[in-house]
């Protein structure tokens, strides 16, 4: 059984290849990628049911034992964010056709899109460190060919710094790890973590985790290094801001999430200590980004880094409250995101305009997607009951209980300023009065139902926080304790 | 308990249903019986022998998040409020609103507001709390901003939902911090615990995170802000939440947590405090306004600032006057509030300027008028319930609590005094509200329709309240015992006594003579008015809140605009310097604390000549790059450096390595060659000296780094490496005897084959892009 860990990595991998042969036949390429992301879905959640009922799932890769081959470790943490994944897949690719042009949909949409699910999936499964650089390089060079599709001038100009940032971090990231191989000797992960328990020197190996997470926290836009991020990711077609804004920072985050509580445990007054402040001048400096523009597209581009903020916050406090608080915050911003990007898509395409100062009463027009947008905010935001505010509640509790009062305040001060940049675009946008525009009902209807799809979500695991919270608590308890992960994989 | 605090949020539900008939029948009638409904339902706990009942619904206990509805005698007063002013509210808006106005999202504001305001003061769990009253925030940011084609109303809205939220978040922090230390969700689990919450360290924190969330959310001064401008809201809303039940959620929030927090001086400090500041602030400018609403507003504003500080002040006495006054000021003013609506409805204008002499036109909105202006003045009549309460606030105000210390003594001394001076000002307003709009002359020119008595439909709701002012004047230990004194018991504990209201104390009661020095100077100055109402030029307008509310909200826009594009500039340059700046002062900093810096020699193969000849090449390759500004020649410095490389590799024995650096050159070099011609010129980009020099600094610094790191990673091999395993059983397990090979088509196979993917990808996306560019550029 333990094959199936592969299956939500090979599922797409296979499906994005066969999707070059015939990717002129377009009505063909959209039902076989529904058809495949949604039973990719169906595996996930089945793996995800097998997991909670069987545990830890470890695959060995051509059969070579850990810690010398390749593993992928499907633990609860992994497949719940796989299966998030796929979600946020599932409502991006029923919103592709209405969003791309014919020709960017024949131009190998599908396998781009394919094969940064494979590359995200790949990043949470594995158990190998030199493994997770390649899933990196395999969602960003998908990511490539997603953000020039179209290649218009301006998607080039942004995308540019994007490439250049990322290889850079790339490179930084193969240096680190051959840096670390040297002085621990192996890249499997749960080793490394086992043998730096046992280091009592510890000066060299915190630098190189350092530097490590300088890589991640590129990818995962915290400051100060998230300078590519909010151009680039408004320039390509929006059911592609939908999925980089829901995955990419994402698995960023998930590493450092997982390697400074399996690897890097040993001096967490220096690298947490750092993580904290870092968390606060996110939240600070993105939403005063996430205020300084009428582009609403731009506006929750800018919005994912405060979030990003508060998942480190989580990671920087290392405490139960903490650790739950990322994990759920996690999860909830991927589905919130893509939500909001499909919205504020739908928005610019109906409105004709992403410029709010040229935009007014569309609720006149279109009160379904305003409403849903109000509700959207309210999720950012983190207002109860909704499921930002599980993940909120959870951050500041950890951080009032080890009495950061500095990063509690800054937290809720970022909850008020993200409202505040939302209901800019609801005010502006929405309110108002009726704006003389062509009415498209038909084709708003098309594009807001994915929206409605992961909203609804958000709802549920607001409200349904029973269904999901003592989930997020288990993988709490396994994250904090290093033995059952260092376990499963290396099965002493 | 329950199917009533959630009635109002299903019947929401259905109200989208019912307005397919809204041609026929105003939506308001179908939706009027379920406030009235549960007024009755909550009706029949009132009596003498009630004791308070609790109902707990599981909703995420694995948080210790649970619905937990606990009615005592604060909740009662409360609920009845809602639910009885929400019946009458409803019942004015039937006529106030006509059926061609929005009104599905009206009343789905409306009632969701209504749920969320019983929620609040039903809960006991402080995080459904926090949700409800979250919720009544953006009830009232959605009902101020109905008319949201106006400007004012969205700046109204905007600016309640801001600084409310803002109390709201704080009030969160607050009740987190409290769930914290207590290690329990429940206020009555928490009032158990007070001894352990007051002497705790982080008391004084939990002191001010609560109160901004209840003085931003009862407009206590300075937050009162956004109440004058939330008037843009319907009157109905006005009268109904920013009158008698949102804006009293802080006063409830206070009451609620008095037996945790009170008792303690600070909590009398700043509570007394800003209560009486606002109270004298608010009534002050009152006098002022010119717009009927605005008036009643600010009214509104010191009225709460006055129970505000009866709740700090937190004696028997007081606290009874206190939950005495939520009653009271919840009749005259939600009557006050419809009349202003019958006034603006008849008239077309609220403005007091053009009002006058409209006693001849509407005689029972004057009547009615006259009785709600009379109590909240306190004229000392036995049917004006404000008497009555005015008067205990008195008698607390010359019995406050004995705590010592300089500034307590001050205060103390202090307040009696500001309490009259506020309550002058109190009967000042009133007087000049009732006789600027029903006496004096009548202005024809001034209005556009001629105005007329309000329908019969319109004037029912201020009738009841009005009715309600009079029977507790006339009556006021009708509801004492059973009503009024449980709720002051929930607030001050089982201590409590209830108290005989009497309207007569003698003359000798020092209450009476304040109240009769409110009347007599109050007279004088409600007849001169005119002559002193320069005093307010004296405080220029640019130094108010207001200006400053504007201003902060003017400079977040602004200032992070400014802000992010000083740093944002779209230059890659810049960002790189940022970057790689920051990263190098970080781990620089972290490499020098944790002492990771190890150097050794120790097993060092020998170094040889063509090693270091090559070694140096390569370095000289890679500096002159630099310098170069002719891309011919810098393709080839690049190529040096290379080939170099692969050079290192032969000397090192990787000969695979070697070949593969080799192609990968030649086909760079190659490809450079070929796309040359298309290229633009290579510019040299002007820049600072310094700015120069700064990137010359953070370059050698990171170059610096990266080589500390690597040396000290070298030098710190502590544990043998897995690669001994792979050269073992390549060639038993694996079947090769070139171990890279093995490695990367078996051991490692994976990786190989997601990097031949990441190829693939690279190809085709370049295709992609070629090809839609092309068939672009060939339309």
């Amino acid at each position: 059984m333990s094959n199936i860990a592969v299956l939500p990595i090979l599922i797409p991998l296979v499906a994005g290849i066969i999707t070059i042969f015939f990717h002129k036949k377009i009505k063909a390429v959209r039902f076989f990628a529904k058809l495949v992301t949604l039973l990719n879905l169906g595996v996930a959640v089945w793996i995800g049911y097998y997991v909670i009922q069987n545990g830890t799932v470890v695959l060995e890769t051509g059969d070579w034992v850990a810690p010398y081959g390749i593993v992928m470790v499907a633990d609860r943490l992994a497949i719940f964010l796989v299966i998030t994944t796929n979600i946020i897949a599932t409502a991006c690719v029923f919103f592709a056709q209405h969003s791309l042009s014919l020709k960017q949909e024949q131009f190998y949409f599908y396998t781009f899109y394919f094969l940064l699910i494979t590359g995200v999936s790949g990043a949470f499964l594995t158990g190998d460190l030199f493994n997770l650089f390649v899933f990196y390089e395999v969602l960003l060079m998908a990511s490539y060919g997603l953000v020039i599709l179209g290649g218009e001038r301006v998607q080039l100009r942004e995308s540019l710094k994007y490439v250049l940032l990322n290889l850079f971090s790339s490179m930084l990231f193969v240096t680190t790890v051959a840096f670390l191989y040297s002085v621990v000797g192996t890249i499997n992960m749960a080793q490394i973590a086992q043998r730096v328990q046992e280091v009592e020197q510890t000066g060299i190996l915190t630098t190189i985790g350092i530097v490590l997470f300088f890589v991640f926290a590129t990818k995962g836009a915290i400051f100060p290094l998230y300078f590519w991020l909010p151009k680039s990711y408004i320039v390509p077609n929006t059911v592609v801001s939908a999925l980089f804004g829901a995955l990419l920072t994402k698995v960023g985050i998930y590493s450092i999430l997982r390697t400074f509580t399996l690897m890097f445990t040993n001096d967490t007054g220096v690298t947490h200590e750092l993580f904290i402040w870092l968390a606060a001048l996110s939240m600070l400096f993105g939403v005063i980004g996430a205020l300084s523009t009428n582009n609403i597209k731009l506006i929750i581009a800018y919005n994912i880094i405060p979030a990003v903020g508060f998942m480190l916050m989580g990671i920087g406090l290392l405490n139960d409250a903490g650790i739950s608080g990322s994990v759920y915050y996690l999860i909830h911003d991927m589905i919130i995101k893509a939500a909001l990007f499909l919205m504020v898509g739908a928005l610019a395409y109906l409105a004709g305009t992403s410029d709010l100062t040229k935009m007014k009463g569309m609720i006149h027009h279109y009160p379904l997607l305003g409403w849903m947008f109000f509700i959207g905010s309210l999720v950012l935001a983190g207002i109860p009951p909704f499921s930002g505010f599980i993940g909120k509640l959870l951050l500041l509790r950890g951080g009032i209980e080890e009495e950061r009062f500095v990063i509690v305040v800054i937290g809720l001060l970022t909850s008020l300023l993200i409202l505040l940049s939302m209901m800019r675009i609801f005010m502006r946008g929405f309110w108002g009065e009726k704006p003389d525009i062509k009415v498209q009902p038909k084709q708003a209807r098309k594009l807001m139902m994915p929206a409605v799809f992961l909203l609804t979500l958000s709802i549920i695991l607001g409200i349904g926080a029973e269904w999901f919270y003592p989930h997020v608590d288990t993988i709490t308890t396994e994250l904090l304790d290093q033995g059952s992960y260092i376990d499963s994989v290396l099965k002493e | 308990m329950i199917y009533a605090v959630f009635a109002p949020l299903i019947i929401t539900l259905l109200i989208p249903l019912l307005s397919k008939w809204k041609e026929r029948v105003h939506t308001g009638w179908f939706i009027l019986p379920v406030p009235i409904l549960i007024f009755i339902y909550f009706v029949q706990f009132v009596g003498e022998n009630f004791t308070p009942h609790s109902e707990s619904y599981s909703w995420i206990p694995s948080l210790n998040i649970s619905i937990d509805f606990y009615l005592d005698g604060l909740s009662l007063l409360f609920v009845l409020l809602i639910s009885g002013i929400g019946s009458l509210v409803v019942l004015y808006s039937i006529y106030y609103l006509h059926k061609s106005e929005q009104l599905k999202q009206f009343y789905i504001y409306l009632y969701i507001f209504m749920f969320s305001m019983l929620g609040v003061v039903l809960s006991d769990n402080v995080f459904v709390l926090y949700s409800f009253w979250e919720f009544t925030s953006l009830s009232s940011f959605l009902l101020i901003g109905y008319w949201h084609y106006r400007e004012r109303s969205r700046y109204g809205a905007l600016k309640s939902m801001l600084i409310t939220v803002f109390g709201g978040l704080s009030l969160f922090g607050g009740l987190i911090t409290l769930s914290v230390i207590t290690e329990t969700t429940s206020i009555q689990a928490m009032i158990e615990q007070k001894d352990l919450i007051v002497n705790h360290s982080l008391f004084p924190l939990i002191l001010v995170f609560i109160l901004l969330g209840a003085f931003t959310k009862s407009a206590q001064f300075p937050f009162h802000i956004w109440l004058p401008d939330a008037m843009e809201a319907p009157t109905p809303v006005s009268a109904y939440l920013h009158s008698a039940t949102m804006v009293k959620a802080g006063i409830f929030l206070v009451a609620r947590f008095s037996p945790i927090l009170g008792g303690e001086p600070s909590f009398f400090i700043i509570v007394s405090l800003f209560g009486i500041v606002t109270l004298f602030w608010a009534s002050f400018m009152a006098v002022r306004q010119t717009d009927l609403k605005g008036i009643l507003a600010f009214s509104t504003v010191s009225q709460l600032g006055m129970i505000m500080a009866m709740l700090g002040f937190g004696t028997d006495v007081a606290i009874f006057a206190a939950v005495f006054h939520i009653l009271n000021h919840a009749t005259f003013k939600g009557s006050l509030f419809m009349i202003a609506g019958i006034v603006d409805h008849e008239t077309g204008t609220r403005d007091v300027r053009k009002l006058g002499g409209l006693m001849t036109f509407m005689p029972m909105s004057a009547t009615l008028a006259l009785f709600g202006v009379f109590s909240m003045a306190g004229v000392p009549l036995p049917f004006f319930n404000g008497f009555y309460s005015k008067e205990l606030f008195f008698e607390s105000a010359i019995d406050l609590p004995g705590f010592s210390g300089a500034f307590v003594e001050f205060l103390q001394q202090a307040i009696p005094y500001i309490a009259v001076i506020g309550s002058i000002f109190t009967f000042v307003y009133s007087m000049y509200l009732f006789f600027s709009t029903f006496r004096g002359k009548y202005k024809e020119h001034e209005l556009k329709t001629k105005p007329h008595e309000a329908p019969l439909g319109m004037l029912i709701s201020p009738s009841i309240l009005v009715l309600g002012v009079i029977l507790i004047g006339l009556f006021p230990n009708m509801v004492n015992e059973s009503f009024l004194a449980h709720a002051a018991t929930a607030v001050f504990g089982d201590g409590f006594h209830a108290h005989e209201v009497k309207f007569w104390h003698g003359w000798e009661s020092p209450a009476l003579r304040m109240s009769l020095i409110v009347v007599g100077v109050g007279t004088i100055l409600a007849i001169t008015r005119k002559k002193w109402t320069s005093v307010y030029t004296v405080f220029p307008r640019r130094l108010s809140f207001n200006e400053l509310y504007n201003y902060i909200v003017d400079s977040i826009e602004k200032g992070s605009t400014k802000i992010t594009e000083t740093y944002m500039t779209g230059s890659i340059r810049h960002y790189v310097s940022y970057i790689l700046g920051s990263i190098l002062i970080i781990t620089g900093a972290i490499l020098f604390i944790t002492n990771g810096v190890t150097i050794e020699f120790d097993d060092l193969a020998p170094i040889t000549i063509p090693e270091i000849l090559v070694g140096l090449t390569m370095a000289i390759a890679a500096i002159a790059s630099i310098f170069t500004n002719n891309r011919l020649s810098l393709i080839i410095i690049v190529g040096v450096v290379g080939y170099g490389l692969s050079v290192l590799f032969v000397i090192y024995r990787a000969p695979d390595l070697a070949l593969t650096q080799l192609i990968v050159e030649t086909v760079t070099v190659a490809l450079f060659l070929l796309c040359f011609k298309h290229l633009p010129e290579l510019k040299n980009l002007p820049s600072h000296p310094g700015v120069k020099s700064i990137n010359f600094l953070i370059s050698v610094g990171f170059g610096v780094l990266v080589t500390l790191i690597g040396i000290s990673s070298h030098s710190s091999k502590l544990f043998s490496p897995i690669s001994e395993y792979f050269i073992e059983e390549s060639v038993p397990l694996g079947g090769g005897h070139n171990v890279v090979n093995v490695i990367l088509v078996d051991m490692r196979g994976l990786d190989t084959l997601f990097e031949i993917t990441v190829l693939g990808i690279a190809a085709l996306a370049i295709y992609a892009l070629i090809k839609l560019r092309h068939d672009k550029e060939a339309k």
